[in-house]
């Protein structure tokens, strides 16, 4: 615990943006005191402090006043009276006095005193069983005794499973293979979701299984028939290390809060997450905060206490509300994006335009000069305003070996704009990569850099990073590689389509050229067609020999779409999957797969690279049972097999099914992850999607933090080449591999954090619709997979996956009437490997697996939870299209989806306005505020970069309803 | 992390050093009258007492005679106080032994010994009070003492240890960071000429580290040699002044 706290001072030095200076007042001449006879400890280093005040405060020849904080009264009352210059204040004094208007950190202060004042006055009769000491812990894991392993807690049934994942080698057991069940509250002793524990493993006897039933909310169990084979089941002796972060919880209404509180101001506040039990909390502001979010932070949990104790620590806002949810769900995932510091703004180069930047002559000298030599373009979404890379390709003087070409790839050079620690680079670091939510995204880099200097816009000079390739026309073998910063000028800013037309050889207008006279504008239109049909022409071969290698190269429309669906940003998705896309995708795999080549081999213990492991096979056992239902075999022994058997499982009947497989596939499939090449052996820095031996991200700085690690190191290799040795010392191994985990923990977390705002979205959406009378409400589902009382759906209008039940609480059962239509009858339930049956007095009705069948969504309520969407069988038969609507069209359902967005967004915003116009306010300020914010039209590029990105990275997500093996293959290949 | 934190992040050690900062050196020439050369040495908390006889005739048996060079008989104790524990036995166990002959082997390569053939020098060490850094420290006072007792060396034998922490290294360490568990190296060093007289380097290390450590001792022990020069000098002329030359 005292480690812990350390650590947390040692953090807030470390970082510079939170202003923390230490002072080893011991160690300097003139502010060193030694201790008196018979001084206590405590009086002498608050003497220590007060001398060094006393010489800072002279240092400053009495200029500034500095202040002296304790909590020690005494303290205070002896050393304020000496009058030397310095203020000896208590903490609620100083905030007090000099921060009146700060109320917020004068409430933090209180929450805090009160809690640390209320811990001695707890009860004494024991809740839970010690903790045993570390020592003890330590002994008994190296002898095999405990187990270690973070505390996983089932999220449908936080209070009674979790698991215990266990972490090291020192598992000497080793019959044991899988998790270890923590069975009820007494059992997992105190223990939070995430913390590192050590188990003990009960006796056999006592072993039982994990439940596979679905449960509706937080019902009790009954019998165990649901149960799975038993499995090791253990209890919690000791905490090795707690996780516990800031929690968001909901302040129960008033009248449960009179029941609960029989002494003083305690309350019992439900946390957001569900895997975290109720937090006890006390607080003078009980009545205020009623329904309104707040977060939280953990203190203790002693034995004699049932819940843990906490203190608030902020208030979030009314919960139900938009911006609370929105916030909420940041918050939950630990991501903090605060606006950018006046210090970060003002390490930024001025560009207004008054005053517009321009290229540096001294610059200009360092650099290769691209801007006559090469036509440079970008294919980017049309309206995209942070352009990373643009392309070059022109053919060179043949040479002794035939025809070359010389194909180049030109990245937005952040590097030299965001200097190695400065504070924006540190921020940056902390945020890792830029946050995309369904409705706004929040950028890892100032405005400034990500939609100006950075970006590669048409018609001006940037700095850029290139990777050049000397080609052979007809091989494509590389005969000599070209890295360094250039100077560029993009002739051309094109988007997907137009650039696909030009390849069509459509009738096209390109912007750029609207102004030539016509025949200079035909001479430039052939240049750049020609160039764009080189670079196709390369790209296709390029391709070609990755699949050879066995790249989970899976294309095809309802991929893409699905996908995309998936991610709800549909509607800015071209209706067909264009070549073109594959083409810059494809150049930037290759890029990325040279940088990867090059940095390892100039830095072999301290490369950023990017691997993705082989899936383990026993995840794809439900793909295969799941194909087998539809007489298709799946081949998992490689990833070429796969692709391949995938490819092959089509049903002409239903497109559905192969998606399905897919989004199956996909969810068997590990996570991308970056390492450091010190960490890891060689063997494993195969990136199983591509089938690349080594990949890195090198082509999106200004979104990601990990191509800016890999710029710098991509500069270093380049300045070691040249002899001069690197300007700053790398990062070694370890720190490299720190960051790495730190930006895959930040990826994770962004990637859930978009999955739960999409999610808050469609339960939005729905909120206000009556399930009953509105037809929006009920659409066609696809069963994909059978549970005991249930099964999983997936909808493919919204993008919607979910849990329907065959069975209530009362024990009733769904049976089907004659017309198709469904009601609860008594009866019972029977479940096959690829069916489910419900069998009732009046008949017996199947659901087969991949069967389209008709439901109707509503969504739960839940006060302190998020809210979630619910759905019912209406007809185990395809759901018949009212009127005009064409069922499962993908543009049709796309549409939905995007509107969705757009619905509840402005639902929000007619609430927000008219809340602004109560107030008196100019309603205007609020569409002038939304034009401002970052959140308007989040780029579609960097979106559906991001969304493949992210495809990869979280087996859930991928459930979520969409994106399929495609989209694990998308993201491989376009996380360009 | 476990133990002490040997170098915070400001870059202090445990007693408020920078990692390249020595301890304080004082000694002093001469601080007995009965034998030929004698020095006392403090580098921090660590005191020693070097006494040096001879270059005089072969005591004993006499077929340690060299017949080309002078024999040196090296011998290092450790008062029973100079410890936080009270030491059983100040000499003749297996550590003192060994150190003696690191001394030995340390003065055989300074001493200009082809000088007196056939003949002996005696250098006796005392650890007066330990607190790390006691060969370095017994290396420093035995060079005072030998240049007070006017045998002729190629250059001040300087001594001083090394360690390496979190990637640093740290200069002349003191009893906590020597019982750190870490890598500590121990070197003597004419530094005129930049000659090793005795490297000694106890745990692991990281080949990529060693030669940053060997740097950092090196610098170390030059800067102990500016502390010998001065403190030479000094005797000298005090000496001078008192016998009126």
């Amino acid at each position: 615990m005292r480690q812990r706290q350390y650590n947390r001072l040692r953090s807030l030095l470390k970082d510079p943006r939170h202003h923390c200076i230490l002072f080893a007042n011991e160690f300097q001449e003139y502010s060193y005191c030694p201790r008196e006879k018979g001084e206590p400890q405590d009086k002498w280093q608050t003497r220590c402090v007060y001398h060094a005040a006393v010489w800072y405060h002279d240092h400053l020849a009495g200029l500034k006043p500095v202040v002296m904080i304790t909590e020690d009264q005494n303290a205070v009352a002896e050393y304020s009276s000496l009058n030397c210059g310095v203020y000896v204040l208590c903490t609620q004094e100083y905030l007090q006095t000099f921060w009146p208007e700060l109320q917020a950190a004068l409430e933090l202060y209180c929450s805090i005193a009160q809690s640390l004042q209320e811990k001695g006055s707890e009860g004494t009769e024991r809740e839970y069983t010690e903790h045993l000491p570390a020592e003890v812990l330590e002994a008994g894991i190296k002898s095999g005794r405990y187990i270690q392993g973070t505390l996983n807690v089932n999220k449908h049934r936080a209070q009674h499973e979790a698991f215990v994942r266990f972490e090291g080698s020192s598992n000497k057991s080793s019959e044991l293979n899988s998790d270890v069940l923590v069975c009820g509250g007494k059992n997992r002793n105190r223990a939070v979701h995430g913390d590192m524990v050590a188990v003990e493993l009960l006796p056999k006897g006592e072993w039982r299984g994990r439940t596979t039933a679905l449960t509706e909310g937080q019902g009790e169990e009954k019998g165990d028939e649901t149960q799975s084979q038993p499995m090791a089941t253990g209890r919690v002796v000791g905490i090795l290390q707690r996780n516990w972060r800031d929690y968001v919880v909901t302040f129960p209404p008033k009248e449960e809060t009179q029941s609960q509180s029989r002494n003083s101001q305690r309350i019992l506040a439900t946390p957001w997450d569900q895997r975290i039990p109720k937090i006890r909390i006390s607080t003078q502001q009980a009545d205020k905060l009623q329904d309104h979010r707040v977060i939280v932070r953990l203190d203790s949990w002693d034995s004699t206490s049932l819940y843990p104790n906490g203190h608030s620590v902020r208030v979030l806002g009314r919960a139900g509300e938009l911006e609370t949810e929105v916030q909420t769900i940041l918050i939950e995932n630990c991501i903090h994006v605060p606006p950018f510091s006046e210090a970060q703004l003002g390490e930024m180069p001025v560009s207004s335009p008054e005053s517009p930047w321009s290229v540096d002559p001294a610059e200009v000298i360092t650099r290769r000069d691209l801007r006559q030599t090469h036509l440079v373009f970008s294919v980017d979404p049309r309206g995209c305003e942070d352009v990373d890379d643009t392309l070059s390709i022109r053919s060179l003087p043949p040479g002794p070996r035939g025809e070359r070409l010389e194909l180049g790839v030109h990245i937005a050079d952040v590097t030299h704009f965001v200097k190695e620690g400065s504070l924006t680079d540190l921020e940056a670091r902390a945020r890792a990569t830029t946050y995309y939510l369904a409705d706004r995204r929040y950028d890892m880099l100032p405005a400034v850099l990500s939609a100006d200097l950075c970006s590669l816009l048409g018609g001006v000079d940037r700095y850029a990073m290139s990777v050049m390739w000397d080609l052979d026309a007809q091989t494509l073998a590389v005969n000599t590689v070209w890295y360094g910063r250039t100077l560029i000028q993009s002739s051309y800013q094109l988007y997907y389509e137009l650039a696909q037309a030009l390849l069509n050889g459509e009738e096209a207008e390109v912007p750029e050229l609207a102004q030539l006279p016509p025949g200079e504008r035909d001479a430039k239109l052939a240049q750049l067609t020609q160039a764009l049909e080189t670079l196709t022409h390369v790209a296709r071969q390029l391709r070609a020999q990755r699949d050879k290698g066995g790249a989970l190269e899976l294309e095809g429309v309802e991929v893409r779409a699905q996908l995309d669906e998936d991610r709800n940003i549909t509607a800015l998705v071209p209706r067909q999957p264009l070549e073109v896309h594959e083409t810059v995708a494809e150049c930037m795999i290759y890029a990325n797969h040279w940088v990867a080549r090059k940095i390892q081999e100039s830095f072999p213990q301290q490369a950023l690279l990017r691997h993705h492991p082989p899936p383990r096979q026993e995840f794809f056992n439900q793909l295969q049972d799941s194909a087998r239902a539809r007489g298709f075999t799946i081949d998992t022994r490689s990833n070429k097999a796969l692709a391949d058997s995938l490819d092959r499982a089509v049903d002409p009947r239903d497109p559905l099914v192969n998606r399905l497989l897919r989004v199956m596939a996909t969810m068997a499939m590990s996570n991308a992850l970056y390492f450091s090449t010190g960490a890891c052996p060689v063997d494993q820095y195969y990136h199983y999607g591509l089938a690349l031996d080594r990949y890195t991200h090198f082509t999106s700085p200004i979104r990601r933090y990990a191509d800016m690690i890999v710029h710098r190191l991509l500069t270093a290799a380049i300045a070691m080449e040249k002899g001069a040795g690197p300007a700053k010392a790398l990062a070694s191994n370890k720190e490299l591999e720190e960051v790495a985990q730190q930006i895959n923990n930040k990826n994770r977390a962004a990637q859930h954090a978009q999955k739960v705002s999409t999610e808050l979205f469609q339960c939005l959406y729905f909120r206000d619709k009556d399930p009953e009378t509105d037809e929006r409400c009920v659409a066609d589902a696809v069963i994909y997979t059978i549970r005991a009382n249930g099964m999983l759906v997936f909808i493919p209008q919204y993008g919607l996956k979910g849990a329907v039940y065959l069975k209530n609480r009362e024990g009733q059962v769904v049976s089907e009437r004659q017309d198709g239509g469904c009601d609860w009858q008594t009866g019972s339930l029977q479940r096959y490997l690829d069916h489910i049956t419900t069998t009732t007095a009046v008949g017996t009705s199947t659901f087969n697996l991949f069967q389209h069948i008709t439901v109707r969504i509503s969504v739960e309520p839940s006060r302190c939870h998020s809210d979630t969407i619910r759905l019912e069988v209406v007809s185990n038969r395809p759901h018949q299209a009212p009127e005009t609507q064409v069922q499962t069209s993908q543009p049709q359902g796309a549409r939905g989806r995007s509107q969705l967005v757009q619905e509840v967004v402005r639902q929000a915003e007619e609430a927000s306005q008219q809340a602004e116009e109560k107030r008196g306010r100019a309603s205007k300020l609020s569409t002038e505020e939304r034009e401002f914010r970052q959140s308007k039209c989040p780029n579609l590029y960097s979106l559906l970069e991001e969304v493949r990105e992210l495809a990869l990275l979280d087996l859930a997500a991928c459930g979520a309803g969409g994106g399929g093996l495609g989209a694990a293959a998308q993201a491989c290949a376009t996380s360009a | 992390m476990a133990g002490l934190e040997l170098l915070s992040d400001q870059g202090y050690r445990l007693d408020g050093r920078k990692a390249a900062e020595l301890r304080k050196v004082q000694a002093r020439m001469g601080v007995f009258a009965q034998a030929d050369g004698s020095a006392y040495i403090e580098q921090g908390n660590t005191k020693a007492l070097a006494v040096v006889y001879g270059p005089h005739e072969v005591r004993g048996s006499r077929s340690k005679t060299l017949h080309d060079r002078a024999v040196i008989n090296c011998q290092y104790s450790m008062a029973t106080f100079s410890t936080a524990e009270r030491k059983r036995r100040p000499h003749g166990d297996r550590k003192s032994t060994e150190m003696s002959l690191h001394l030995k082997q340390t003065f055989e390569a300074a001493v200009l010994t082809n000088l007196y053939p056939r003949s002996q020098i005696d250098i006796y060490v005392k650890i007066l009070q330990s607190d790390g850094g006691n060969y370095s420290a017994c290396v420093n006072a035995a060079t005072l003492a030998v240049v007070d007792a006017g045998i002729p060396m190629r250059d001040y034998v300087c001594a001083c240890t090394a360690g390496f922490v979190d990637e640093t290294p740290l200069a002349d360490l003191c009893h906590a960071e020597e019982s750190g568990g870490g890598t500590s190296l121990a070197l003597a060093l004419l530094p005129r000429g930049g000659h090793i007289a005795l490297l000694q380097m106890d745990a692991r290390l990281h080949q990529d580290h060693l030669e940053t450590l060997m740097e950092a001792a090196m610098t170390a022990c030059k800067g102990v040699s500016k502390v010998l020069d001065e403190v030479v000098r000094q005797h000298l002329q005090e000496v001078s002044a008192l016998t009126g030359e």
